[in-house]
Parts: C-alpha cells; sequence; structure tokens
C-alpha cells in the first residue's frame, strides 16, 4: 500500500482510527493505574512516617501522622487533612479530619514517637520514663533511655518466645495426656511446676514499664509486655527508616493478623493459600493430564469427542460460584455429611468433614481449574507434530509406549503452563471459597504437630478473602486499607508472576515447535 | 540379514501387547471418569432444583418450606406489607410471621444490569483496541501487547472490586462531575490528538505513528484524567451550583448511591475487556489478507477497507467475544459483590445498586440451610446461571468454529 | 490428456507379477483397496514386492502411493475413517490376521518419512529408543548395536563423538541418515522410504541413494518418490501408479527405456498433452 508522506490531510484515517488508538491507550493506562495504585499504597505504608506535631489557631495541639488531603465538599478551594492520631484509649478514636485553614503551625520534633500495642492500636506521643526494678531513665538521659528500652523489649520478646516454647512443647501435651486418663505418678506434679514457671516468666515480663506522655497532655503507663514496638520516625536516618520498612514487610509477610484484622501480618492467609493451592495442584494435574491424553490421542475423533471437548471447554466460561455451589451441595453436604454420619458420629451435631474445609475447598478449585489444565495440555498434545507418534510407532512402539516416551515429554511444557495458569487461577478466586470453607480469622493453621500432621477438614486463611473480609467487614476500613492494598499487592504479584512465567513457557513451546518444523 | 542381537521373545511381546491395553484402558476409564465428573455439574445442580417444583417438596424440620413455581419466582406478587402486588427478594425472614420473598427477577435484573453497564464500557474499549491492534499496529508491538492484556485478564476479581469499592467509589462520588466529563474529555482529546499529529512535522509524526499511537497516547490520556479530576470542583460550582448529587435529585429526581451500576460498569468492564479483546482481535486479524489487499488496491484507506471489509469478515467472531464477554459479566461474583450495595432494586439508573445472582448466592448460601426452600431457590440461581453461560459459550463457540472454517476456505489462516 | 490406449487389463499385471518367483516374493498384494470415507484411495491393486531388491512406487501427486506404503506397515490403523480390504502377506502371512501383533509388525517393517522426524532427545537415545523396546540388552551390547547401526546409516564417523547432543543440531540430510540407522538398529526386515530425500539438498540426496544401494544386500526396500532420475538410478523394479490404480510395473530398465504404455511414457518424460 502506498501512502504519500508529503501531503497529510488532517486526520488522514479518519477520526475512529484515532478512537480505536485511544482505547489500547485507556485499556493500558488503566492498567497501569491500578499497578501503580496497589504498589504506591502497598508498600509505602511500611515506611516509617514522620509524626508532625500539629498545632491549630485555637492553640489545641495533637501529633499524628498524615494520611491523605482532599478537597472540602461542595467548596473549590477549602481542603482538608486526614490524620492517624492513634491513641484510641485516650481519644476515642485515632483518625482526625482537620480543615487545613485552621492549622497554624507543624512540626517533626525528633522525640514523638509511635508505639505499636498489643491493644488499642498504636500511641503516638512522648516517652517521659522508662522504669526499671530499680532504675528510672528519663528523657534527660538521652540516647540512654532509647538503648535501655531497645534492650528491654528484646529481653520481653526472649521471655515470650520461652514462653510459648514452655507452653506448646511441654505444658499442653502433658495436658492433653492428663486429660486423656494416661496418668503417671508425678505428672500432676509436673503440671504445677510448668504452669508456675509460666506464671513466672509473665511476671519477668512485665517488670519495666514505660510512660507515655501524648501531645494533649494525657499521661499512660505501661508494662513492656504490652508493646511490640517503639520507632521514633522523626530522629531517624535514611538507611535506618529502609532497615524499618524492610523490617516492616518482613512482619508483614511472617507475623499474624491482630486487631480483627486491621493490624498486623497476613502469615496465616499466605500459608492458607499456598496449602489450598499446593493441595489442588496434586489433585487437578494428574486428572487433567489424564483427560487431555484420553481426548486428543485414545478418544475416536468424531462428533461426540468434538462435543465433548466443546463442553468441556465451555466449562472454564461457567461463572466460580456455580462451582462453589456444586461444592457445597456435593462435597461438603454429601460427600461431607457422610463420612461424618459414617465415622465421626461421635462429634455430630457439630460437623467434622461436614463443613467447608481446607479438603472441600481444594476440591472444589481442582473442578474449577480442571477445564484450564485440560485445555492447555490438548492443546500442547495437538502441537506436537504427528511425524513424532508415526516415528515411534513405526519402530514398532506400541500406543502407550510412544505416548510415554516420545509425546508426552514434549508435552511436559505444556502442561506446566496448564498448571500455571490453574493455580494463577485458583490463587485469585474468592467466590467459590466463601461456600466451601474459607474463613476471616482461622484459630488454627491446617498443619500442626499433632496426628495426622495436616488437617483437611479445618477451616482456613485465604489472601483474596483477607482482602474481601478486611476491606468490607472490618470495622475500622481506615486502618485496615493499607493492609489490604498491601494485601492485594502481594497477590497481584504473585498472580503476575505465575502468570509471565506461563507465558513465557508458553512462548518457548512455540517457538521451539516452529523451528523443528521448518 | 546378520542379526546382532536375538529378535524379540513372544513373551516379551505379549508382555508389552498386555501393557498397552491397559494402559489404554487405565487413561480411557479415568478420561471419561474426569469429564463425567465435570460435567456433572449441571446435572448436580438440575437433580436438587427439581424438588422445588415437584410439588410434594419434602419438608425440612428446620425451615417452613414455601410454595415455590414459576408465578411466585418471575411475577409479582401480592404480599401482606404492600398495597400493589410487586417484585421482592428477602429470603431471610425476621418474625415467625413473616413469609420470606422469593422473586426471582430482581436479582435477575440485577445481573443483567450489571453486565450490560460492564458491557457497555467494556466494548467500545476493547473492540476499539482490537481493531487498533489488528489492522494499524505493527506485528511486533501487537506480540508484546497481547501478553500485557492477558496480564490484565488475570488480575482476580477481589483485587478489582477491592479497587472499585473502597477506592474508585468514594473518588467517584467526590469527583461526580470530572468522571463524567471525561466521557466527552477522552474522545475529543483522541480527536485532538490525531489533528496536532496532522500537524506535526514529518519526522515527529513518523516518531509519533499511529502504529504506535496505543503507547504515546497514554500520558496524554493520563493527563486528560488528570486534569479533569482538578476541574471537577470548579465545573460542579459553574455548571451544578456547587453540588451535583443535590441537583440531580432536584432536577432529574435520581438518588446518588456510592456504590453505583456505574462504578460495577467500570470495574467489571475492566475485568471483560481483555477477554473480549482477545477474540476480537483473533477474529479481525484471521480474515485473510486476500480480502484486505483487494480493497486496498482498489484505493481504499486503512480505515475504509476496515470498515467495509475486514469488520463485515468478523462480524461473527466480534459477536462471539461479545457473546463470551457477556457470559464472564454476568457470572463474576466478587466485583459486584463489592462495587455495589447489593440491594434488590430494580432500576435502570447508572447511580443506583443492584444485586446480582452471582452475589446473592455468595452472601446467602452459607447461611442457607441445606435441603431448604431458600437453600433450593438459591440453587435454581446457580443453575440458570450456569445454563446461561453454558448456552452463551457454545454458542459463541460454533460461530467461532464456523468463522475460522471460512476464513480457511477463503485462503487465509485462521 | 491420455492417449486412445486401453487401460491395462488384469492379464498384462499377472504378467508381470509371474516375473517374480514365488520365492523371492516379500510382499504379495492381491486386490487391495483402501477408501478414506468416501474417497477411494486405491482400487483393486495387485502387485508383489521381491526380497532384497529395491522397489520404486512412482505416479503424480495423489495416486495412492503413499497410501499403499503405509498400507505395508499398518499406519494407517491409526486412522479411523480408512476402510481397506483385500490382502496383504509378508513372507507368507496376512498381516491383517488377528495374530499378528502390529507392533512387531512395523518393528519387522520399518519406515522412513519424508521429513526427518528425530526424536527431541541425543543421537544415541534416538538409535536406541527402538533397541529398548524390544530387547534388553547390557549397555555393551546395545553400545555395539548403536555403532553397527549408525555405521551402516553412513553416519558414524559424523556423529561418534557427539553421541549425547540433541539430534536437532544435525543437519536434514544427517538426520535423515539418523531416522534410518534407528530403523536398522531394530533389525528390520523390510524398510519403506516414503520420499527420503525431498527435503534434502543433492549431496544428502546422493549420500541417502548410495545408502538405499548398500543396504539392498540384506534387506527389502520400498521406495516412493516423486524423482524419475532417482528411481531409475536406484530401483531394482518400478511400479507407476495413478489414479489409485497401478498402470506398469516391472524391472527398471524396462518401464524407462521401453514402458508397454503411453501413459507412463508421458508421466516418466513429462508430457502432458
Amino acid at each position: 500500500m502506498r501512502r504519500s508522506t508529503s501531503r497529510r490531510p488532517w486526520l488522514a484515517e479518519g477520526p475512529w482510527a484515532w478512537l480505536a488508538a485511544g482505547g489500547v491507550a485507556l485499556s493500558l493506562l488503566m492498567v497501569i493505574a491500578l499497578l501503580v495504585l496497589l504498589a504506591g499504597r502497598g508498600l509505602a505504608h511500611f515506611w516509617p512516617q514522620d509524626i508532625e506535631a500539629v498545632t491549630l489557631e485555637d492553640g489545641a495541639q495533637f501529633a499524628g501522622q498524615v494520611v491523605r488531603e482532599q478537597g472540602l465538599p461542595g467548596e473549590v478551594d477549602g481542603r482538608e487533612r486526614l490524620y492517624r492520631t492513634g491513641n484510641r484509649d485516650l481519644q476515642g478514636a485515632q483518625w482526625r479530619w482537620v480543615d487545613v485553614a485552621d492549622i497554624d503551625t507543624r512540626a517533626t520534633p525528633e522525640d514523638l514517637v509511635i508505639v505499636e500495642r498489643r491493644r488499642w492500636g498504636p500511641f503516638i506521643g512522648r516517652v517521659v520514663a522508662l522504669e526499671g526494678p530499680e532504675t528510672r531513665w528519663t528523657v534527660e538521659d538521652g540516647d540512654t533511655l532509647w538503648q535501655q528500652l531497645d534492650e528491654r523489649l528484646n529481653r520481653v520478646s526472649q521471655l515470650r518466645s520461652e514462653r510459648d516454647v514452655v507452653r506448646t512443647q511441654y505444658l499442653e501435651p502433658l495436658a492433653e495426656r492428663l486429660a486423656n486418663g494416661e496418668k503417671v505418678a508425678d505428672d500432676e506434679d509436673e503440671l504445677q511446676a510448668l504452669k508456675a514457671r509460666i506464671v513466672n516468666l509473665q511476671e519477668a515480663m512485665q517488670r519495666d514499664r514505660v510512660v507515655l506522655e501524648s501531645l494533649e497532655g494525657q499521661q499512660l503507663t505501661l508494662t513492656l509486655d504490652a508493646l511490640i514496638d517503639v520507632t521514633r520516625p522523626n530522629a531517624m536516618s535514611l538507611p535506618a527508616k529502609l532497615s524499618s520498612w524492610g523490617h516492616n514487610v518482613w512482619r508483614f509477610l511472617s507475623e499474624g493478623p491482630r486487631d480483627a484484622n486491621t493490624a498486623g501480618g497476613i502469615w496465616p492467609a499466605i500459608f492458607g493459600t499456598i496449602m489450598m493451592v499446593l493441595l489442588m495442584s496434586v489433585l487437578v494435574m494428574p486428572f487433567g493430564v489424564l483427560a487431555a491424553i484420553y481426548l486428543n490421542e485414545i478418544a475416536p475423533q468424531g462428533r461426540l469427542t468434538r462435543l465433548v471437548r466443546i463442553g468441556v471447554r465451555n466449562l472454564a466460561g461457567v461463572p466460580s460460584i456455580v462451582y462453589g455451589v456444586f461444592g457445597l451441595g456435593v462435597f461438603v453436604y454429601g460427600i461431607g455429611g457422610t463420612l461424618d454420619s459414617l465415622f465421626f458420629a461421635d462429634e455430630l451435631p457439630s460437623p467434622t468433614f461436614g463443613t467447608g474445609g481446607l479438603l472441600w475447598a481444594s476440591l472444589t478449585l481442582a473442578l474449577l481449574t480442571l477445564p484450564v489444565v485440560i485445555v492447555a495440555t490438548e492443546e500442547g498434545l495437538a502441537r506436537i507434530p504427528d511425524a513424532q507418534r508415526e516415528g515411534a510407532l513405526a519402530l514398532g512402539a506400541t500406543r502407550s509406549e510412544a505416548l510415554r516416551r516420545v509425546v508426552l515429554p514434549m508435552a511436559v511444557p505444556a502442561m506446566l503452563t496448564g498448571l500455571i495458569l490453574a493455580v494463577a487461577r485458583a490463587a485469585g478466586e474468592v467466590a467459590p471459597l466463601m461456600l466451601v470453607g474459607v474463613t476471616k480469622l482461622a484459630s488454627q493453621v491446617p498443619v500442626d504437630g499433632t496426628f495426622p500432621f495436616i488437617h483437611l477438614e479445618r477451616k482456613f486463611m485465604h489472601l483474596g478473602y483477607h482482602i474481601f473480609d478486611a476491606g468490607f467487614h472490618g470495622g475500622d476500613v481506615e486502618s485496615a486499607m493499607p493492609l489490604v492494598y498491601a494485601t492485594a499487592l502481594l497477590l497481584v504479584l504473585v498472580i503476575l508472576v505465575l502468570n509471565l512465567t506461563a507465558i513465557f513457557l508458553r512462548h518457548t513451546i512455540r517457538t521451539r515447535h516452529r523451528v523443528r518444523t521448518h | 540379514m546378520i542379526d546382532r542381537y536375538p529378535p524379540p521373545a513372544p513373551v516379551r511381546r505379549r508382555f508389552r501387547d498386555l501393557r498397552d491395553r491397559l494402559f489404554t484402558l487405565l487413561v480411557g476409564a479415568c478420561g471419561i471418569g474426569v469429564i463425567l465428573a465435570v460435567l456433572a455439574i449441571g446435572v448436580f445442580l438440575f437433580v436438587e432444583v427439581v424438588p422445588l417444583f415437584g410439588g410434594d417438596t419434602p419438608a425440612s424440620e428446620t425451615q417452613a418450606t414455601t410454595e415455590i413455581d414459576f408465578e411466585s419466582l418471575w411475577l409479582p406478587q401480592q404480599y401482606p406489607d404492600y398495597e400493589t402486588p410487586r417484585y421482592r427478594w428477602q429470603a431471610n425472614v425476621l418474625s415467625e410471621d413473616d413469609t420470606p420473598m422469593f422473586s426471582l427477577t430482581p436479582l435477575a435484573w440485577g445481573t443483567l444490569k450489571a453486565a450490560a453497564y460492564a458491557l457497555l464500557f467494556a466494548i467500545p474499549l476493547a473492540l476499539g483496541a482490537a481493531i487498533h491492534s489488528a489492522c494499524f499496529m505493527s506485528r511486533r508491538l501487537r506480540h508484546r501487547l497481547k501478553p500485557a492484556l492477558e496480564l490484565m485478564e488475570a488480575l482476580p476479581g477481589v483485587v478489582i472490586g477491592f479497587v472499585a469499592g473502597l477506592v474508585l467509589a468514594p473518588y467517584v462520588e467526590r469527583h461526580l462531575v470530572g468522571a463524567l466529563a471525561l466521557v466527552l474529555i477522552l474522545p475529543l482529546g483522541l480527536l485532538v490528538a490525531g489533528v496536532v499529529h496532522s500537524c506535526l512535522p514529518a519526522t515527529l509524526a513518523r516518531a509519533l505513528s499511529l502504529s504506535r499511537a496505543g503507547l504515546w497516547l497514554i500520558p496524554w490520556l493520563a493527563l486528560l484524567v488528570a486534569l479533569a479530576m482538578v476541574m471537577s470542583p470548579y465545573l460542579e460550582v459553574v455548571w451544578f451550583g456547587g453540588d451535583m448529587r443535590a441537583w440531580l435529585e432536584q432536577q432529574l429526581g435520581l438518588d446518588y448511591a456510592m456504590r453505583n451500576a456505574m462504578i460495577v460498569g467500570l470495574a467489571m468492564g475492566f475485568a471483560i475487556i481483555p477477554t473480549i479483546y482477545a477474540l476480537a482481535e483473533e477474529a479481525l486479524s484471521g480474515v485473510p489478507d486476500s480480502l484486505s489487499e483487494g480493497a486496498q488496491a482498489l484505493g481504499a484507506s486503512r480505515w475504509q477497507t476496515l470498515w467495509n471489509v475486514i469488520l463485515p469478515a468478523a462480524s461473527p467472531g466480534i459477536f462471539s467475544a461479545v457473546m463470551i464477554g457477556a457470559g464472564r459479566a454476568v457470572g463474576e461474583t466478587m466485583i459486584v459483590l463489592m462495587a455495589t450495595g447489593n440491594t434488590a432494586l430494580m432500576t435502570l439508573s447508572p447511580l443506583d445498586g443492584m444485586r446480582s445472582m452471582a452475589a446473592n448466592i455468595a452472601i446467602e448460601l452459607p447461611e442457607a440451610a441445606a435441603g431448604g426452600t431458600h437453600y433450593r431457590v438459591l440453587l435454581l440461581c446457580a443453575f440458570l446461571l450456569f445454563v446461561f453461560t453454558f448456552c452463551v459459550n457454545t454458542l459463541a463457540e460454533i460461530v467461532r468454529g464456523r468463522l475460522s472454517h471460512r476464513y480457511r476456505r477463503l485462503g487465509g489462516l485462521a | 490428456m491420455l492417449m486412445a490406449d486401453a487401460s491395462p487389463t488384469p492379464a498384462t499385471l499377472h504378467e508381470i507379477v509371474r516375473d517374480i518367483p514365488s520365492t523371492d516374493r516379500c510382499f504379495e498384494i492381491e486386490d487391495l483397496t483402501i477408501a478414506y470415507g468416501d474417497k477411494t484411495a486405491l482400487s483393486g491393486l495387485s502387485l508383489h514386492v521381491p526380497r532384497h531388491r529395491v522397489t520404486a512406487f512412482i505416479g503424480p501427486s495423489g495416486c495412492g502411493k503413499s497410501t499403499l506404503l503405509r498400507a505395508f506397515n499398518r499406519l494407517h490403523d491409526l486412522n479411523e475413517d480408512v476402510a481397506r480390504q483385500g490382502r496383504i502377506v509378508l513372507e507368507g502371512q496376512e498381516i491383517h490376521a488377528p495374530e499378528v501383533d502390529v507392533a512387531d509388525l512395523r518393528r519387522r517393517v520399518g519406515m522412513v518419512f519424508q521429513t526427518p522426524n528425530p526424536f527431541p532427545m541425543s543421537i544415541y537415545e534416538n538409535v536406541a529408543f527402538g533397541l529398548r523396546l524390544q530387547a534388553a540388552l547390557p549397555k555393551r551390547r546395545r553400545d555395539e548395536v548403536i555403532e553397527w547401526a549408525l555405521e551402516s546409516a553412513a553416519l558414524w564417523d559424523e556423529v561418534k563423538h557427539r553421541l549425547h547432543e540433541s539430534a536437532l543440531l544435525l543437519s536434514g540430510g544427517q538426520q535423515q541418515r539418523l531416522v534410518i540407522a534407528r530403523t536398522l538398529a531394530v533389525q528390520p526386515e523390510v524398510v519403506l522410504l516414503d520420499e527420503p530425500a525431498s527435503a534434502l539438498d543433492p549431496i544428502s540426496t546422493l549420500k541417502i541413494e548410495e545408502l538405499i544401494r548398500n543396504l539392498k544386500s540384506h534387506l527389502t526396500l520400498v521406495l516412493v518418490t516423486h524423482n524419475m532420475q532417482q528411481a531409475a538410478r536406484v530401483s531394482d523394479y518400478t511400479a507407476f501408479l495413478e489414479e489409485g490404480e497401478l498402470i506398469e510395473y516391472g524391472a527398471t530398465d524396462t518401464v524407462f527405456t521401453n514402458p508397454r504404455l503411453a501413459r507412463t511414457e508421458n508421466y516418466i518424460t513429462g508430457r502432458t498433452d
């Protein structure tokens, strides 16, 4: 086609061409915006943000971290700013909207601290003093105070882990033995000794106390075991902030949630998601591959097979909630209910398998992702040139030998692609899980030290459901939001990495076959 | 020939033959079993739903059963507290005297309304993108773009729903005028970009060619969006006396719900754009070159060729792309659950919320007693969703199969 | 179009068939008809293939020569809508008899395809593939057989130092010889060659042709080719097929220098009027 470049009329390709181009641009813009939003908000939450000491026009003072600023509704110029002020126990709320026009001065004094506590959310204010059993350090002691505080916080966390070890490894097994009636002569004494030891440890943890004061002037004395962390973001250098950021990210990934999912980490959700996806992969892979082999290699390629193939393909388009309904009706109520009445009759009416759990969720998702695996594997099998099969057969191989030794090894990348796509789909799927076993807060993870170690009947936490629950069911949405952003970012990252791997794999399969067939 | 090794013993041959038979049998049995299990979904739902209409419903002890028939599900009913017959869905009864109301019409309405708004948003964007990448984009860029949009498809619904419900919805509520203005600003901005492009000096025009417009338009559009948001409060003052929501209520009698059909349309549209795009692009780029070259040899511009030759040839494929997109929109659960208020309203207004069948199942099924009427009605919803999506997808698949057959006959690569 | 001469009658075919003494017949085909769905590919074909000779099938595209070749090792069994009538007898045994093990038949009747199709494994594993299926040999013996097979296919010297490299790295001609070596390793009695050199350059083609001539000392070879010169160069007997029927069959010299029918002559000389 010839195009003159010298004379280009206005809108040479017509207005519609530009609108069509806008379709691509706008779609990409939305994806980019979404990813940037998640990444920005999700990662910024862990950054130790400066604490502002704000003096208002009327002389009142408070301290807090700026969350965001927006225009006042119905006004063109007015702006308001949201501060996270903490101190829910002292002020009744930990958020404060302030009209920007009312602010007199803003400062970032270095002695302001943010204290993460086990109850009541964060405290923002100043440390007045640290009280040991004999000594007392005040702000006048300067760095000594902070050193002492660090040391003593470390001591408390050591004591805490010691206590946890005593409780889970000695006390609980012993108590269980006693409850089962397996009595040994000095067991009772040992139990008492262990209990006493735990009480001792707990008392030791409460030895030191810290005196805090909010900018409004209210004082608060806390024992150190009520604290998780004390940071002075205003006094931190950039490297210190970076390391604190890394530490916070790690804690988010490795700790459990606190304060009704509005604080803490998401480790149980990560663990639950991984467990479910693993179990699902184990279930979906052999069956999906077998069905694909049957459809592509063994079944007579007639009208019926074609219909079945279309049917299987279409099942990939059936809403996931329908699979959830199927899982609830067949797995949970049907099979689970039967199992309960056969093997767990003495536990009834409280259900063991007759309620949502890890096993049923994995089974449901396996069913949901079967079409994905079947379609991908079939595509891979169909791509293998017939010459390869005939080559093997011409050497005297039986059909199964040709399949096992030539065709299937060549189809492995395609199967892997299918598995990865299935995992990516399952990891992001929430709707069916709401019916078959996910829970907002699992008291026990599905794996522990008691027989049979993997508890398939237990409910579990899931990243996707965590997003839904923390964002929509939590009382304090404002404080849950940063965690939801971070969780969503993690989920999206996992899924994107999985999908990129699948795309890469598929690309290599295609180019490889193209080279071979010249 | 000199034997280098003894020929295979009959025993070995028989053993291999037996192994082959066993393997075939095993794979066959497993394959058929798996396929039957997957297809059993439809059968299960059907079997569970049938007792609903069977007349002698096996009454469960925990829940009173309500008479259910076609009329009570789909037609307006006379309920005790209302004067005129109406459609109501209220499954959970608070007191003994209340009867639950199982009208599926508002749920079906909500489902279709959400899907319709999603399609309204997604079709222009997805088809525009498909047309652009099939007809104007360079092959290399297209191969890069496809995986990017594939990744877009993989974004989990729960994340999209979260962003829509908790970030977008409050934001749009505060920048309503700006958001609505975008409907005008973006197309105009694109045309401006086209006009400016034709005035550019040749070197710059080549660098910013139409075939790469999908990329260099992004910052321009981002700028326009940002501008609209900044302008929003001023526009609101100028046009709507400072408060558009009050204006809407007074002038048009419309209530503004924060999580409304507009937001759902945006979010679910976002989710189905990649689906529609991928299939439509496949249909468009599958049109044999011989067709378009013929038209271009007659002097038609690229756009004329597209409009008169390629689009008609690919229209069945585009139709099936839209069908599959619609099927996905109808069944999507999390986005509707999170981006609407889940109120079972029956209005057309884009500013009202709705409750869709899928979201309704997700909300109510965990609490419905197994075997009861409520449970079975919810299963009926699932069955309807299943049948609907299955039929739509099958139709789309058949149309697509026919189309690729036709392309092959015309000599192109399907 | 065709000359006015009559189509060959059964009598003429029997004359040819009688040329090959019954003790020297490797394949005996009687009245073979093969149809794909409702399309007949071969109709009522009878012919005998002599042992330890090279027999070439020539004819225009779609004349059924590849179909015939694939009937020799029952590769059509894979395709469900293929219907067959008539007999194929290999060394006195009907190959469609129920007691015949198809896998073993295919071992005895090896096949080399148009495009080289080495498996995506090492050179060594390609040759060992069939061997491992047929016999559990100790590694030393297996290595010997593989060396012998590669030598017989005139490939050993080129690959002996890189036996464990991927077979896909070989050139097209080398790949085709590797496929031949792979076929030889399972000790076939017959090797079917389906246009084995059509995808190769002239030098590789010559190598393959030389190989074919060497192999006939202890193997029966059946060659399908489009290339008249190739058929004339390597084959002892030539069969000319057209539209699923056997038109002419005889010693290669006779068929090429003194064809009985004008149709044959037209095809061989490339005349199309």
